[in-house]
């Protein structure tokens, strides 16, 4: 039997790197113009985990933006986990993400959230102080990612899919 | 219970007992105190009895039922029903729909599929009365095996594969199952279900806000997509060709079948391997034909219909054949006529649908008049332009209208060669010669008129001379009435000259008589050699009538003095007159 799938949906302020992150983590079917159009663009990947079946994500990149409206929402229905994306360089994309988080949190109270502050390459420009992410850290699991290099990205969704097995 | 204390105010100092402030409470207001414990202990009781109320309404609904409390409370129950039932759709639709699902979902499709019938038996009776080569190939396939012309139309045009079918959660628009036909390239299943499902709620947020449209079908070239919509999750199927109908009614049956499966089924668990393979797309192709073969046959297509058309159509064809040979035949021979025709230059024959001819042509003035209806069982219209004709028949009636030519001259052209021959007057030999050569188509002219004499000139001519030579011509006798040798010869001559000279006497204008004359010699007297004139006249008149020669008469003694005749004999002589017209 193949992996089961489950649903995941990027969630971030407008220019933060969410569909960067999905192409660098998948290879894409569709096309990105979907996401100016329908606002939404689906992907899906198989994740191995050690020692235990296999996780598919599918991944609902939601065009970003820093509130959620009635179609967002629908969107998100059914999800079972959130990433959370925001640029390092703005602090206030933080701010949009976790505003995000509270909007979503009367659809999915029990889905799996990860934050992911995009633009680690650009860590010299970063105005997200390390203190506010030592204290985010401290409720929800936070990597520090960077979609031009790659790296955290494969942590971050492997932490979901970890989670979403466990 | 409350108890009346004293306020704040009252007893100030050093107050009552409290068995002081009883009775003196119990004085005060006594009476009303035990009003108020009769009301308290009923309190109490219908405090107990209304905890009781849920477990004892049922039985006493049930007794309501019986007799006239029947009735009584279905009215009492009538509008606080319909406005729970009303509360009820507005803020927990979701649950309606779901507990109406698999009773609304049959007789929709029902309703639909009766629909469909009736519109497809429409359908049918339009396409039975077409009179294509295809429809009628088809016809003659349906009577042939027997089967209904809708299924066989059916069976020709529907023509297609299901190439997919998804079976998605709809709420998260993760795939619960998926099945494709063989042969296919693989595709992202999850992502294709999850980008169909938030494209349909885009559509619905967009353009269904409100109400309960939802995006149920598209069509993209010779491709179908079917979403069929259900509670808990969408089914969804790609078509390459044109489905029939049966198919979306198996979709509709097999999503309700699943739906009360899915409740056994844990998240993202699927569905077990029999509606696994129910949604296979040679299975769901299987049970569509099924549906659509155990659909109520209609009535065999009666073949009377069918073998009066065909009759029909063969009469009409031959009586369409029939009369337009014989239309061609006589078209053609009016034209072998017309083409034959000297003068006449046929350049087209028009038809007025079959009632009527225009014949187009160029006609010499000098033909033949033409009668172009002779022979003809239709009117026939001339519709011609002058020209000029080379055809000999045609130069010949033109050289004879030109010069004018006299009975006596006969026109004969022959290729083109004019030629004139017989007699006629100087002049006109004259003329002939001058003009024979202009005239039109006359490529040479061989003129052979001998110049004509007076006729009648020479007859009387000859008449007269007759005249005067015949009383020459004297029969002599030896004596009496005994001729003389070879007088036979004589009286010959003298018959072939008077019948002549009778013969051109009528071309003449003259009528003759002929009298003969008798003449004696001197000796005898007078009254013998009278009656020897007589006697001798009398035989040479009776000589020439036997010879043929008519009206002749023996002269009387008296008529001719012939005393200066001395001879014995007899001749001939013409009493001339001119004829009655």
């Amino acid at each position: 039997m193949s992996a089961a799938a489950r649903k995941l949906c990027m969630l971030g302020d407008f220019g933060v790197g969410k569909t960067s992150l999905v192409s660098r983590f998948v290879r894409s079917t569709f096309s990105e113009k979907y996401l100016t159009t329908v606002g939404v663009k689906v992907d899906s990947k198989e994740i191995a985990l050690p020692g235990r079946a296999p996780c598919k994500l599918v991944i609902w990149d939601i065009a970003g933006r820093s509130h959620l409206d009635a179609l967002n929402m629908t969107y998100l229905r059914g999800a079972s986990a959130l990433l959370l994306v925001a640029d390092g360089t703005r602090e206030r994309s933080l701010h949009s993400a976790l505003n995000l988080l509270m909007q979503s949190r009367s659809l999915l109270p029990d889905a799996v959230v990860v934050v992911a502050v995009n633009k680690i390459d650009l860590v010299e420009q970063w105005e997200v102080a390390p203190t506010a992410l030592v204290e985010l850290r401290r409720t929800l699991p936070v990597f520090e990612t960077s979609a031009r290099t790659g790296e955290g990205v494969e942590a971050a969704f492997a932490e979901i899919a970890t989670r979403l097995a466990a | 219970m409350q108890t009346a204390e004293p306020g704040n105010g009252e007893f100030a100092g050093e107050g009552p007992s409290a068995s002081d402030l009883d009775r003196l409470k119990e004085l005060l207001v006594g009476e009303e105190l035990g009003a108020l414990d009769a009301m308290q202990a009923r309190i109490a009781h219908l405090d107990r009895k209304q905890h009781e109320l849920p477990a004892r309404l049922p039985d006493a609904i049930e007794d309501a039922q019986v007799g006239e409390g029947s009735a009584r409370m279905a009215q009492a129950l009538a509008q606080p029903v319909t406005q729970a039932l009303g509360a009820a759709v507005r803020e927990n639709r979701q649950i309606i729909v779901d507990v109406l699902f698999p009773v609304i979902g049959p007789a929709i499709r029902k309703a639909i599929a009766e629909a469909l019938r009736n519109l497809v038996a429409d359908l049918n009776g339009a396409i039975e009365s077409s009179l294509s080569v295809r429809g009628m190939r088809w016809r003659i396939e349906a009577w042939r095996t027997g089967v209904p012309y809708a299924q066989i139309v059916l069976k020709h045009t529907l023509t297609y594969r299901i190439d997919h079918v998804f079976l998605i959660e709809r709420e998260s628009g993760l795939v619960l199952d998926r099945q494709s036909a063989p042969g296919l390239e693989e595709l992202d299943a999850d992502a294709i279900a999850g980008m169909l499902t938030a494209i349909g709620e885009f559509v619905h947020d967009s353009v269904g806000r409100g109400g309960g449209n939802t995006l149920d079908s598209a069509r993209v070239g010779e491709h179908v997509l079917w979403v069929l919509q259900g509670p808990r999750a969408n089914l969804a199927c790609f078509i390459h060709g044109v489905p029939p109908t049966g198919l979306h009614a198996v979709l509709e049956q097999r999503l309700e079948e699943i739906h009360t499966h899915l409740g056994d089924v844990g998240d993202g668990g699927g569905i077990d391997d029999a509606w696994r393979n129910s949604l296979r797309p040679d299975q769901l192709a299987r049970a569509a034909s099924e549906a659509e073969a155990e659909s109520p046959r209609r009535t065999a297509t009666a073949r009377w219909p069918l073998l009066l058309i065909m009759l029909a159509v063969l009469g009409l064809l031959t009586w369409f054949f029939v009369r337009n040979e014989r239309w061609n035949a006589n078209v053609e021979a009016l034209r072998a006529r017309l083409s034959a025709h000297p003068g006449f230059l046929l350049t087209g024959i028009d038809e007025r649908g079959r009632d009527a001819l225009i014949v187009r042509g160029l006609l010499d003035p000098d033909a033949q008049p033409l009668d172009v209806s002779a022979g003809s069982t239709v009117p026939v219209q001339l519709s011609a332009a002058g020209y000029v004709s080379t055809d000999d028949a045609v130069i010949a009636r033109r050289a004879h209208r030109l010069l004018a030519a006299p009975p006596s001259v006969q026109v004969v052209v022959r290729d083109g060669v004019l030629g004139l021959d017989g007699r006629a007057d100087a002049s006109w030999i004259e003329a002939a010669h001058e003009h024979a050569a202009w005239i039109a188509g006359v490529r040479d002219v061989r003129i052979a008129v001998t110049p004509s004499v007076d006729e009648a000139a020479l007859a009387r001519e000859r008449f007269d001379a007759l005249v005067k030579s015949i009383p020459l011509l004297r029969v002599t006798f030896v004596r009496d009435l005994e001729p003389v040798a070879g007088v036979e010869a004589t009286v010959d001559q003298v018959a072939r000259d008077a019948r002549e000279a009778a013969e051109l006497a009528k071309g003449i204008g003259k009528r003759i008589e002929w009298i003969a004359v008798g003449t004696n010699d001197d000796p005898g007297s007078a009254s013998i050699n009278a009656r020897l004139r007589g006697d001798r006249a009398r035989w040479l008149a009776e000589a020439l009538s036997a010879r043929g020669v008519a009206n002749v008469r023996s002269a009387g003694d008296a008529e001719f003095d012939v005393a200066a005749i001395r001879q014995r004999g007899a001749f001939l002589r013409a009493a001339l007159r001119e004829a009655q017209p």
